[in-house]
């Protein structure tokens, strides 16, 4: 890893300037990422709630690291390691060359496809994309030695924190360490299920209710936007399905620029720079690339049959977004742009030409997508919660236990106080140390997508009640006692039967009296589901194991 | 002729982009805000939008 220090360096500098306001005091809340001081390990963390796993493991990551850390500096860690670990990993990929590997830097961190995760909120997409590199390098390692690294189980953990970011994960172990032998695909697959397999469980134990609905696939499918139509979008890596993320300087003339220099350095890359990548690590490269092309274009291009698959495959789901797979064709992307510039750089007759090149390589990313810094032009600002909040976290402790609903009843908000209204979903469901049953149902383009969560569909079942009464006690019947109603401008929120407990500025905490038992997961599942979280640590013990079997050679030789 | 061409080409493609990277991201950071993909006003919070 000699040469990974100036590359490293650069990581930092660009993620710091990148994330900007986003490392300030308070939680970055965009989107699906809401980060809370304390978050709750509570079923649905752990993959017994009733909804589908969508944030199983990451949530009880988080829930655990941040009784340690604190969940402001748990999330300002997860914001900038993996980008310097995106860089740095790309910098090792590409092989020598201080220019090759400065610009596989930047590219590596400063894309369209870090800018749209980032400002969706994908976080464990941005840690699995991180990991990619190292997971890469790890697994080539592997095959060329023939002894397992200590680092690949712990990467392959870290970067499955999600199921999409689990499949990308695994794509790209399988791309570097396969080899022919039973043994080595059995070992492979082994840690590829034990890293996945909290996910994986409760995705099997939820299967009855884990289609999705179709009309998603055709909303949620990578789009191009701006001037460039979806193929060409992808080969620059940006290509998400929500307009609203996507940087103004993606969508006009830069964005095609950008594409035609990437283009062009790639070209000049596999003519005369491709000896240069290390042997081990090309067919790997090319195989993660293929594949994540190939399948955002498939979901591009055939939406229906996704849609098909989300609404009859139980799991299917998780193909809607396909630009998420475009992580796997980041690594390829920033090797052939760093091979590239090492070409025309030292294809300049003099010293001079060839820095003042070498410095325009390394800023390119930077020039042509200039929106994205300081934290994306301030929409990932970090902000601090509301007083209110905390008293109500604090007021909550004190009462009978009891399941919350939160009304409005939508999933998502864009409160005020976030950076001038940037949609975000309802933080309080994560911020409350109770259970908070929350909207499913989510709307794009102002139409409705079916939810999954069973009980969300319960409590919009008794919230379409016709009095206050029968609301009530149609909520009680779905396990809630207490409903959190949150004032909103022009927002109604129907009234519902009970004692007012607790009337904050904008809150107003509503006891419904006793309810029905709160729906507890069957024995077999959390028996299931202890199996599962039981593999997912033995997979961190044999990192452990294997860790200190290396010690033990290198200390005999 | 060539030894000439380099360093003036090398010069406005570097000293270019240099310039353009700082002033791209001073002026995203000064202009107008953008309107909030999210509006208070609306009753039903888009998660998004594909246009």
């Amino acid at each position: 890893m000699r040469g990974l220090l100036l590359p490293t360096v650069w990581a930092t500098v660009l993620a710091v300037l990148l994330l900007g306001g986003a490392l300030g005091p308070g939680y970055v809340l965009s989107y699906d990422m809401v980060w809370v001081p304390d978050l709750r390990l509570g079923a649905d963390a752990l993959g017994l709630g009733t909804a589908l796993p969508r944030a199983v493991p990451s949530d009880a990551v988080v829930a655990v690291l941040d009784e340690a850390l604190g969940g402001m500096l748990l999330q300002k860690l997860v914001l900038v390691v993996p980008l310097v670990a995106a860089g740095s990993g790309a910098a090792a990929l590409v092989g020598p060359g201080v220019v090759a590997r400065l610009v596989a830097t930047s590219v590596a961190v400063w894309n369209p496809f870090v800018v749209e995760r980032l400002a969706i909120g994908h976080w464990p997409v941005l840690v699995g994309y991180g990991v990619l590199p190292w997971v890469l390098l790890a697994g080539a390692e592997w095959r060329r030695s023939g002894v397992l690294p200590a680092r690949l189980p712990v990467l392959l953990i870290l970067g499955s924190l999600s199921a999409s970011t689990g499949i990308v994960t695994a794509i790209a172990a399988c791309a570097a360490a396969a080899q022919r032998g039973r043994r080595r695909w059995l070992a492979l697959a082994g840690m590829l299920v034990l890293a996945n397999l909290p996910w994986l469980a409760s995705g099997l134990l939820h299967a009855g209710s884990a289609t999705s609905s179709a009309d998603g696939a055709d909303v949620f499918a990578p789009s191009g936007g701006g001037l460039l139509p979806g193929p060409l979008a992808f080969l620059s890596l940006g290509g998400t399905w929500n307009a609203q993320v996507v940087l103004p300087s993606r969508s006009g003339a830069l964005g095609v620029v950008m594409t035609v220099v990437l283009a062009v350095l790639a070209v000049l890359a596999v003519r005369r720079g491709w000896s240069q990548v290390p042997a081990g690590l090309r067919r790997p490269l090319v195989a993660c690339w293929v594949v994540g092309l190939s399948l955002t274009v498939a979901t591009w291009a055939l939406p229906g049959v996704t849609g098909w698959l989300a609404s009859t495959v139980p799991g299917a789901g998780l193909l809607r977004d396909g630009s998420r797979m475009l992580a796997l064709a980041a690594p390829l992307t920033a090797v052939l742009a760093g091979r590239g510039a090492e070409v025309l750089v030292h294809a300049l007759p003099d010293a001079f030409s060839r820095a003042m090149i070498a410095m325009a390589c390394v800023l390119f990313p930077v020039a042509l997508l200039p929106d994205a810094a300081l934290g994306l032009s301030g929409r990932v600002a970090a902000v601090d919660y509301p007083e209110p909040y905390a008293d109500l976290a604090a007021e909550l402790r004190s009462l009978p236990q009891g399941d919350v609903v939160l009304l409005p009843f939508q999933s998502y908000r864009a409160p005020s106080w976030n950076n001038d209204g940037r949609p975000v979903l309802a933080p309080l469901g994560r911020y409350l140390s109770r259970r908070v049953v929350v909207e499913d149902r989510l709307v794009v383009d102002g139409r409705p997508l079916a939810g999954e969560d069973p009980r969300a569909a319960d409590v919009r079942r008794a919230l379409e009640a016709p009095d206050e009464r029968q609301r009530a006690a149609g909520l009680r019947d779905a396990g809630i006692r207490y409903v959190l109603a949150e004032q909103l401008p022009d927002v109604d929120v129907p009234d519902v039967e009970g004692d007012v407990v607790r009337q904050l500025a904008g809150l107003i905490l509503i006891d419904l009296g006793p309810a029905a038992p709160e729906p507890r997961a069957p024995a077999a599942w959390m028996a299931v589901m202890s199996l599962a979280w039981g593999g997912w640590i033995g997979l961190a013990v044999i990192a452990f194991v294997q860790w200190m079997r290396d010690r033990r050679r290198r200390a005999t030789r | 002729m060539g030894s000439i061409i380099a360093p003036i080409v090398s010069i406005l493609v570097g000293g270019g982009l240099a310039v353009a990277t700082l002033t791209g991201v001073v002026t995203s950071q000064t202009s107008a805000p953008e309107q909030s993909p999210g509006t208070i006003n609306t009753p039903e919070f888009n998660y998004g939008a594909t246009e």
